[in-house]
């Protein structure tokens, strides 16, 4: 039977047990036994409805919800009791619609806060969502921004690098080649003291006095060696200037091993005492890239390498070692210097990291090195140990 | 759907509307005015300085030539705002509404409040608003105040429901606003309860029997 408050209600609901062993006995006593409360079904409630003699309706709203029977009571008496009775059926309904009511009434006041509750839920998960959403794109965009002007740091210094090594190459090109050609032409006008010789006679005491013969001798030794100092200095300004040709941004195809030798050139005399560098290459194969870029990356390789073992304060070994395979390129650079603990070892490819004073900083950033190695499709390995040393482990696809 | 059982068939019909429209006075004035064949007691549940706090409950009826019971039993909801839970549990499973609003002009926006709930709470019921059997009355109409009706009539031209003006302190217009919903009803419900094929009673007949007067010839 359902719980509505509107229902109707059955005399046997209104009247229950407790009711009617409160008023039966009353009612008993009113009429000597002579009554029975029967439902509307027929079934009595109370006393023995024998079907003779008076029948009163019991109404609550407008049709008999059950009956009053009494074979021999008077009508009058009958009556008044069937208006007590109507009157507590009137209550008891009252009281059961106003409790079901209320059950009800709570039933749809906690749905409508269950409602309201499941939409704030609702809506609270849009903000919860979409504040993670600009949260994160509030990170990409500061992601690419950081990228963004690390790449314009690193193009301006690469280019700048790039400027000022072509500069230098220009400048001490020029003074090179006229001190190269008056010595050539001295050591003509020597060779002309020498024939000048023959032709003195009486001078020769003078000569030999002067030891001008030593003179002669040795100054052609000087020549020679000064002759092969300049050539040496034009050879490392020709390597600096192929090297530092960083703004000559087009792609090449080129074999990493010539980087490694020019970068193994243009530090050797750089190094600090006690270090020295050792290459063991094997044959590459060509790449192509921007070598201007792979070099001034593997000259910072090499030049970190180099420091970590001053840094350690003893001597040392930079080892570099090329090879490949068909999938690709691998170069080694291994120094047995100071090495990086974990913690640094994890932020090295932060931008602007360094384990250095704040100015003495040479190189480039590992993550400029890093970048250098992205744009060439490769990948880049670092294992340390403190105090046994680093090892940067480059790999460069080569397409089949 | 109204409520039959063996031999009975009973409609819930509820007046809604907003606090102190007059859905009460309604009630009462039917209890006077009416004299139909069968006439229980008014039942009013609580109230608080005359405000309905739970119901007021009129019931009768008639009998139709097929012996059946014809039963309407009129409910108030309670107006206050603050009563919504009753006000929904009160309008579950009514067969008819009469919207009582109240002309005051000072009034405007609770009728269109209490209007709004009414077409929300229907659906949180789960009754179709759009085809329940509805009547607008306009209450109060012996007030100086009171919203013209040509401006009353003007807004709710388009609206698909009987409109009444009433005054249910004089008695005016509470029987013609009962008899809209009477027609309104028999029509919506008639044919699914076989009231005219099986029952002998068309609509007039129907009204002439809930309100207790002769039907017309
Ligand atoms: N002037 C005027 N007053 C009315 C009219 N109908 C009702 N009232 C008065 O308005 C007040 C509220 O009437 P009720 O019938 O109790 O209003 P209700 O809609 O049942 O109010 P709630 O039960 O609170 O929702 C009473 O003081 C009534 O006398 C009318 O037609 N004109
Ligand atoms: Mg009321």
């Amino acid at each position: 039977m359902s719980d509505n408050f509107d229902r109707e209600w059955r005399l046997e609901e209104l009247l229950d047990a407790a009711v009617l062993d409160r008023i039966g006995p009353a009612l008993d006593g009113l009429l000597a036994g002579d009554v029975a409360i029967v439902g509307i079904d027929g079934t009595a409630l109370w006393g023995v409805a024998t079907g003779e003699g008076l029948r009163e309706p019991l109404v609550l709203e407008l049709e008999p919800v059950g009956y009053l029977h009494s074979r021999q009571a008077a009508q009058a008496s009958l009556k008044a009791i069937r208006c007590l009775l109507e009157q507590l059926l009137r209550t008891q309904a009252r009281y059961k619609m106003a409790s079901n009511l209320h059950l009800e009434a709570v039933a749809e006041d906690f749905e409508s806060l269950r409602l309201e509750h499941a939409k704030l839920q609702e809506s609270e998960a849009r903000y919860k969502a979409l504040s993670a959403d600009l949260e994160n794109r509030v990170k990409a965009q500061i992601v690419q921004l950081e990228e963004r002007q690390q790449m314009l740091y690193e193009a301006e210094r690469l280019a700048t690098v790039g400027q000022l090594a072509a500069g230098v190459a220009h400048e001490v090109n020029n003074p090179l080649g006229f001190v190269r050609s008056n010595l050539s032409t001295f050591q003509n006008y020597l060779g002309k003291f020498a024939q000048l010789k023959a032709t003195l006679g009486e001078g020769e005491a003078a000569w030999r006095r002067l030891d001008l013969d030593f003179v002669l001798e040795d100054g052609q030794d000087l020549l020679t060696d000064t002759l092969k100092g300049i050539d040496r200095i034009a050879r490392i300004v020709a390597e600096l200037k192929s090297f530092s040709n960083v703004d000559r941004a087009s792609e090449e195809f080129s074999d990493l091993n010539d980087s490694l030798h020019h970068a193994a050139n243009v530090i050797e005399g750089q190094l600090p005492s006690g270090v020295s560098i050792r290459l063991n290459l094997l044959p590459l194969p060509g790449l192509v890239c921007l070598p201007g870029h792979i070099n001034q990356m593997l000259l910072n390789l090499m030049r970190n390498a180099a420091q970590a073992i001053a840094d350690a304060g003893r001597s040392g070994e930079v080892r570099v070692s090329s090879e490949a395979d068909e999938e690709g390129i691998t170069i080694r650079i291994q120094d047995n210097g100071v090495g990086m603990k974990p913690e640094q070892l994890a932020r090295a490819f932060e931008p602007f990291y360094t384990t250095r004073p704040v100015g003495s900083g040479a190189g480039l950033g590992l993550s400029t090195v890093r970048n250098i190695v992205l744009a060439h499709s490769g990948r880049i390995t670092l294992e340390s140990e403190p105090d046994a040393g680093t090892t940067v482990t480059l790999f460069f696809p080569v397409p089949k | 759907m109204p409520d039959s059982e063996a031999g009975k068939l009973s409609f819930k019909l509820v007046y809604y509307g907003p606090a102190q429209s007059g859905k009460t006075t309604n009630l009462l004035r039917l209890h006077e005015q009416l004299s139909p064949e069968l006439k229980g007691e008014m039942m009013t549940l609580e109230t608080q300085d005359d405000r309905t706090l739970f119901f007021d409950l009129l019931p009768f009826g008639f009998r139709a030539p097929s012996g059946l019971l014809i039963k309407f039993r009129l409910f108030t909801v309670p107006g206050q705002v603050a009563h919504d839970g009753t006000r929904k549990a009160v309008l579950s499973r009514s067969d008819g509404v009469v919207f009582v609003a109240d002309s005051d002009r000072a009034q405007e926006t609770n009728n269109a409040e209490s209007f709004q709930t009414l077409a929300e709470n229907c659906s949180r019921v789960g009754l179709d608003f759009e085809h329940l059997p509805l009547v607008v009355q306009f209450n109060k109409r012996d007030l100086p105040t009171a919203v013209p009706e040509a401006e009353i009539r003007a807004r709710w031209e388009s609206a698909p429901w009987p409109l009444v003006f009433a005054s249910a302190l004089r008695g005016d217009g509470v029987e013609e606003s009962f008899e809209a919903l009477l027609r309104s009803t028999y029509r919506h419900y008639a044919e699914s309860h076989e009231l005219a094929s099986r029952h002998g009673l068309d609509e007039d007949m129907f009204v002439a029997g809930a309100l207790g007067r002769q039907a017309a010839p």
